[in-house]
């Protein structure tokens, strides 16, 4: 697999283009990824008025989700979706005739959703930062933590829906999977409620499963709310989980691609 | 004696495909106890192809055709048997392979849907590492030989099947492949259009020496475009040659039809005839003749001298016929 720089730019561009020709379309996509985690937010908004929850305060709150919009969209994985369909309509035989690892393909769709993103994302923000006053005592240290932790959260994320979309080589609607992957991250990813605020329980399965290291665990290091045992904590699980994810892609790429092979697209 | 571009050796594929009885008993049944079936799609298989050799690959619906071509592009892995395109196996997919071969199915894609021509043929051509001054050229020469500038600024979606067709060739050229697979490249395409797609790639053909091998049900293609035939019936080798010795072998005989003076009707008794020569119909001065292929020009000749005559034609069975029956009797 040798990287080719100037291969995976035309496709990202290549993709802008696309998306540019559905403008209505793409705005519709990306409101609609912001409207579950803006309504998360007013609920908590207006239910920690008076007094804290779980430690966490009303402008706590603001912050905490202000962030999740940012770092769902950073991580979010379309893979799930392209590579899916990549497979499902057999566009896939021809991704394979080419000279460029399909993973570029996906690398390369992933980077141009970030981007297009964002242009939504920030604006948002930074729309809604003065009018409801987040509140974050955000160190250096914990920014400078954030960043692996982000990193980590995204290649966890891609890989995860990777091997998830991958399963479209064995049965034709493994995307019902991903309705299932959706709502474990709803619920386990800090969306619905911050881990914090979870009932015990849930709060336990959140720290055992992968989803909240994929968009909660970044934010909850950014929002300085970690002892130093729940960091490193974290981490571990972050590289643990990762390191399984990548194992699970590869078996699942490699058997994927010798079903495909064996009986055709 | 160097070893040919292309050398396939004993192929098979066999595909295990589920099964099961009609109704939802059998539905529920199938899931969680499956039945598979072997379908052998490809049965013993052995050729070699020359380089700049262009090669049809005949046979009906089912008969193993794409098969073939997908093992031979890499994208299938065979059951058995051994397949070396120049020097490389193709379906490990190397990267150095990959960049010698180009395969156009006839029913999938390339193109990206939204967008124009242009933009597609650019990522393309970054893809496989074609140096820009090189891509520039090959591209121009490939836009005035399909005549397909007025096409390049609209979005592929709003193209004809014809005019993404074009497309597709171009898309499927831009690296200049040395291997060329086309897996029904003219279907669905009106008589003129599929035309000059043939005219195109006998074209291309000659000018870059690339080897062609393609599939199609179309004969027309196979006559303008094949001088050997590789025929597929059920997964097995059926014939491997000239279209032309295949019909000499399946039809011994030509068609002789000649027109008589209608002044001199009658003029042959029938008993007279050469050995071999059947005499099909006659209705008024128009007789039809089956004769054995090697004497049909003695024949015509002898008639043109004797009596006097205003038309005779020698005619070849269609090759439709020829190869219907083929299909039909299932051996050569």
């Amino acid at each position: 697999m040798k990287m080719n720089l100037r291969g995976g730019w035309v496709l990202i561009i290549s993709t802008w283009q696309m998306w540019l020709q559905h403008r209505s379309f793409f705005f519709l996509l990306a409101f609609g990824w912001m409207i579950p985690p803006l309504i998360s937010l007013f609920v908590w908004y207006t239910v920690s008025g008076t007094h804290a929850i779980a430690g966490m305060t009303q402008s706590e709150f603001v912050a905490y989700y202000l962030f999740f919009m940012l770092v769902n969209q950073l991580t979010y994985s379309q893979t799930n979706w392209t590579m899916g369909d990549a497979i499902r309509s057999g566009f896939m035989n021809l991704l394979l005739l080419r000279p460029l690892h399909p993973f570029f393909h996906a690398i390369s769709t992933e980077v141009a959703g970030k981007v297009v993103y964002m242009l939504f994302v920030i604006p948002v923000v930074i729309l809604l930062a003065p009018i409801l006053h987040p509140s974050l005592h955000t160190t250096l240290y914990q920014v400078l933590l954030f960043i692996p932790a982000l990193l980590l959260a995204w290649l966890l994320r891609f890989f995860w829906g990777f091997w998830l979309a991958l399963l479209a080589f064995w049965a034709s609607r493994a995307d019902a999977l991903l309705a299932i992957q959706d709502a474990l991250i709803l619920l386990l990813a800090g969306q619905v409620a911050p881990i914090a605020v979870l009932p015990a329980p849930l709060a336990l399965l959140a720290q055992l499963l992968p989803f909240r290291y994929m968009i909660s665990f970044p934010i909850e290091v950014l929002m300085g709310n970690l002892s130093l045992t729940a960091l490193l904590e974290g981490f571990a699980q972050q590289i643990g989980w990762l390191c399984f994810t990548l194992l699970l892609f590869l078996v699942v790429w490699r058997n994927g691609l010798r079903h495909y092979s064996a009986i055709g697209g | 004696m160097t070893e040919p571009l292309v050398l396939v050796r004993n192929l098979s594929k066999t595909y295990r495909v589920p099964e099961r009885a009609e109704g939802l008993r059998a539905a529920i049944n199938s899931v969680w106890r499956r039945s598979y079936r072997s379908v052998t799609a490809v049965c013993d298989i052995s050729f070699s192809i020359e380089a700049g050799e262009v090669v049809g690959f005949l046979g009906p619906n089912g008969a193993g055709k794409t098969t073939t071509l997908k093992m031979l592009s890499g994208l299938l892995y065979p059951t058995a048997g051994e397949v070396s395109i120049n020097g490389f196996i193709p379906w490990q997919r190397r990267p150095e392979y990959l960049r010698r071969i180009s395969m156009v199915l006839g029913n999938k894609s390339q193109m990206l849907w939204d967008i124009p021509p242009l933009d597609s043929f650019r990522v393309l051509g970054e893809i496989y590492r074609v140096p820009p001054g090189e891509f520039r050229r090959t591209q121009d020469e490939l836009f005035d030989l399909l005549d397909m500038r007025p096409l390049l600024a609209k979005p592929v979606r709003t193209l004809s099947l014809g005019e993404r067709m074009k497309c597709e060739l171009v898309a499927a050229l831009l690296h200049r492949p040395t291997i060329l697979f086309l897996d029904e490249p003219t279907l669905g395409l009106d008589i003129s259009m599929q035309r000059r797609l043939r005219r195109f790639i006998a074209e291309y053909n000659r000018r870059s020496g690339a080897t062609i091998i393609l599939t199609s049900h179309y004969m027309a293609d196979v006559e303008a475009l094949c001088p050997r035939i590789i025929m597929i019936h059920h997964g097995q080798l059926l014939y491997d040659g000239t279209l032309e010795s295949l019909a000499n072998r399946l039809t011994p005989y030509k068609i002789l039809r000649v027109t008589f003076d209608s002044e001199h009707i009658e003029p042959i008794d029938a008993g007279t005839l050469p050995t071999g020569t059947e005499l099909i119909s006659k209705e008024a001065a128009n007789w039809t003749l089956r004769v054995p292929r090697g004497e049909a020009t003695k024949l015509a000749a002898f008639i043109l001298n004797t009596f006097a005559v205003t038309d005779v034609t020698i005619e070849n069975p269609t090759i439709e016929e020829v190869i219907d029956q083929l299909y039909q009797e299932g051996a050569l």
